[in-house]
């Protein structure tokens, strides 16, 4: 029953949002084509997807409506899956008949495994001697190869998550709010109710609109329910392992590109987040607090993960603003419009994320994403962006409107 | 305004704790302002930080904040998350040191390291006892009264140090008041027979417990009342981890 559980765990918590992430990562540029940023964008797709199932489930199905929900989005995340690994296996496909050759022998063990890697995972290859002297090769294209020392200083940054992993599993922080957050949970998976019993005492209650539309507790629930693991197990000892990892990832996206060429610094980058993120528990307002302690609500998720993914997006699309032609055009394919403005749609994503969170991450997203496309519009002096930073906010405009109705 | 301005100073400060980090994250941004030649980095992870930081201490932003969102005076301090704080002080440190790689990533993780406050040494946290995170105590009392399958849920009094807990293991455990009356000082007829007195009164205990249906009183060994609950006609069921757990015949059914 535990190993049964576990790989449920590891099936809805890893395979899934990995083959999910497949349907977006064929619409970014080649160098954001890569295993963590294949990651981010599983997780943030059933975000925005379950924001889409949960919510009418809540409030158009009056009795056991959570296993509504859960049937519905099981057949979806699993019908995404399909289509993402359908269209990663074409393009691979596609790739090999186009005459793809491998700057290795496939005659190992594994070769033919890691040629469909570097395929379905093109941001992830490195600059190869051979293809650093070869004048056909961009190196920016490219990853860094990083030297001993570098090695080092990753494997001293792994070190210190994985003790933050270790922590996070065996040492248990105490949260008021999680006789609220954790047990919506639980009655999602025990009662199939969405937000209509109160946590505290168990008698009913009206939907609360500040409450419930903040759906990742129903998310969490979700999980929970598909794996048969207790909902406060799911939240307090299994999410810590996926969400802080989650969260390392868009900061190392956001490291790579400050650091810009000195890619040699980037373990270092990481090594000070990661030390941060241990040491800001300064008091118990910090964004890092909520992140160690309470990993699991929503409001740590704004504060950790959907902030700084909207500041990495940004940082993508100040990069990209002064690319050289060549260069977008080859990342591009010839400059494909989806692909082109695909920081756009995840920025939209990321603010249909925002939503399920807290009702919090509307405003905070929608009001740094105004900022910033403001900054980029001064930067750029391109008007289009007014339109495109509009159409991304619209997720939180009719999150506004509902809660505004309700 | 002024007032307000200083209202703000203080939800800073309080955010900041000891505030040395605070101060490590101000000189980053100074640092970068001056420092960073890319004027795309600096507008995002320098000049867009500082206007918020600024922003954060007008009084307009302050009023217009509470006015939006509900619970605004209490949550204004959100406001700091959207400072980039860890990407300002890992940028700012990758950038001074960039040639002295090795020295730099030392004395940065020691000042981050002298100036934070480690999270696993907050007074909150301790070590699990279970998957769960709730004391083992609760699970163990919860297993005791929790209702079979397809028996009716049953409710039970706790003592405030559970309450928190005990809804996380199982929800078919009710209870006749929770964290919010706790927190909020709410009133509650059974509460106040049950927690406030300093000697239970134990006729108004059971009135009250019996009008909101309790089944199970758990009470902490040794807890003065004035007469025993096994001679008010209660059974002792159990003793777990210094709870008596109590069962009232009367609302067995």
């Amino acid at each position: 029953m535990v190993i049964l559980s576990v790989c449920a765990l590891i099936f809805w918590l890893f395979i899934i949002p990995m083959c999910m992430g497949q349907l977006v990562l064929n619409f970014l540029p080649i160098t954001k084509r890569t295993a963590g940023i294949n990651f981010l964008c599983g997780y943030l797709l059933s975000f925005a997807v379950f924001e889409v199932v949960a919510i009418p489930c809540m409030f158009k199905i009056q009795y056991g409506a959570f296993a509504h929900c859960v049937r519905i989005f099981y057949v979806l995340e699993i019908i995404l899956s399909l289509i993402g690994v359908i269209l990663t296996v074409r393009r691979v496909r596609k790739a090999i008949r186009n005459g793809y050759v491998p700057k290795y022998k496939e005659d190992f063990r594994g070769g033919r495994l890691k040629t469909f890697f570097c395929l379905t995972f093109q941001g992830e290859e490195k600059a190869e001697p051979a293809a650093l002297i070869s004048p056909r090769t961009d190196v920016r294209m490219m990853r860094y190869q990083y030297s001993i020392e570098s090695i080092v200083f990753f494997c001293v940054f792994l070190a210190i998550v994985a003790f933050q992993l270790f922590m996070a599993v065996f040492m248990a922080p105490f949260d008021g709010d999680d006789a609220y957050y954790v047990v919506e949970t639980l009655l999602a998976q025990q009662a199939d109710v969405m937000n209509t019993i109160l946590p505290y005492t168990g008698s009913s209650t009206p939907l609360q609109a500040r409450h419930a539309m903040a759906v990742f507790t129903m998310w969490e629930a979700f999980i929970a329910k598909v794996s048969g693991v207790h909902a406060t197990i799911v939240c307090h000892s299994v999410l810590p392992l996926v969400i802080l990892p989650l969260v390392y990832i868009v900061y190392l996206e956001i490291g790579r590109i400050l650091l810009g060429v000195k890619q040699e610094l980037l373990p270092i980058f990481m090594i000070i987040i990661a030390l941060f993120l241990m040491f800001g528990n300064t008091s118990i307002y910090t964004a890092e607090t909520f992140l160690m302690m309470r990993t699991w609500q929503g409001k740590a998720m704004v504060a950790n993960f959907i902030i700084p993914m909207i500041l990495w997006i940004f940082l993508w699309l100040f990069e990209d603003c002064r690319k050289p032609g060549y260069l977008w055009k080859e990342e591009t394919y010839g400059g494909t419009r989806v692909i082109r403005n695909s920081s756009w749609i995840l920025l939209f994503m990321v603010n249909m994320a925002a939503g399920i969170m807290s009702s919090m991450g509307i405003m905070f997203g929608s009001g740094l994403v105004a900022l910033f496309s403001f900054m980029l519009l001064v930067y750029t002096r391109d008007i289009k962006i007014i339109p495109k930073a509009a159409l991304s906010v619209i997720p939180s405009i009719v999150y506004l409107l509902v809660y505004k109705t309700i | 305004m002024y007032g307000i301005f200083r209202e703000s100073l203080v939800i800073f400060k309080n955010y900041g704790g000891n505030g040395y980090l605070l101060y490590l994250f101000v000189a980053a941004l100074i640092y970068l302002l001056i420092a960073e030649k890319d004027m795309r980095k600096k507008l995002l992870v320098a000049i867009v930080p500082a206007i918020i930081l600024v922003g954060f201490f007008v009084p307009f932003t302050r009023i217009a904040y509470v006015a939006v969102i509900p619970d605004g005076g209490d949550t204004y301090y959100r406001l700091l998350w959207l400072l980039p704080m860890g990407v300002c002080i890992a940028y700012a440190g990758c950038k001074l040191f960039a040639e002295h790689k090795r020295i730099g990533v030392i004395v940065i993780s020691v000042l981050i390291i002298f100036c934070g406050s480690l999270v696993y040494k907050n007074q909150y946290v301790s070590r699990a006892e279970n998957l769960y995170h709730i004391p083992q105590v609760v699970i163990d009392i919860c297993d005791k009264i929790k209702p079979e399958e397809g028996e009716p849920r049953v409710r039970g009094v706790f003592p405030d140090e559970l309450i928190h807990f005990v809804r996380q293991y199982d929800t078919d455990i009710l209870m006749p008041y929770g964290r919010d009356t706790l927190h909020h000082e709410y009133y509650n007829a059974v509460r106040e027979a049950y927690h406030k007195p300093e000697v239970i009164n134990a006729k108004e205990l059971l009135a009250a417990t019996r009008e909101t249906k309790c089944r199970y009183i758990i009470m902490i060994e040794g807890r003065a009342i004035d007469t025993d609950l096994e001679d008010m006609g209660l059974i002792l069921l159990d003793n777990i981890g210094g709870y008596n757990i109590y069962e009232d015949p009367k609302m067995a059914n």
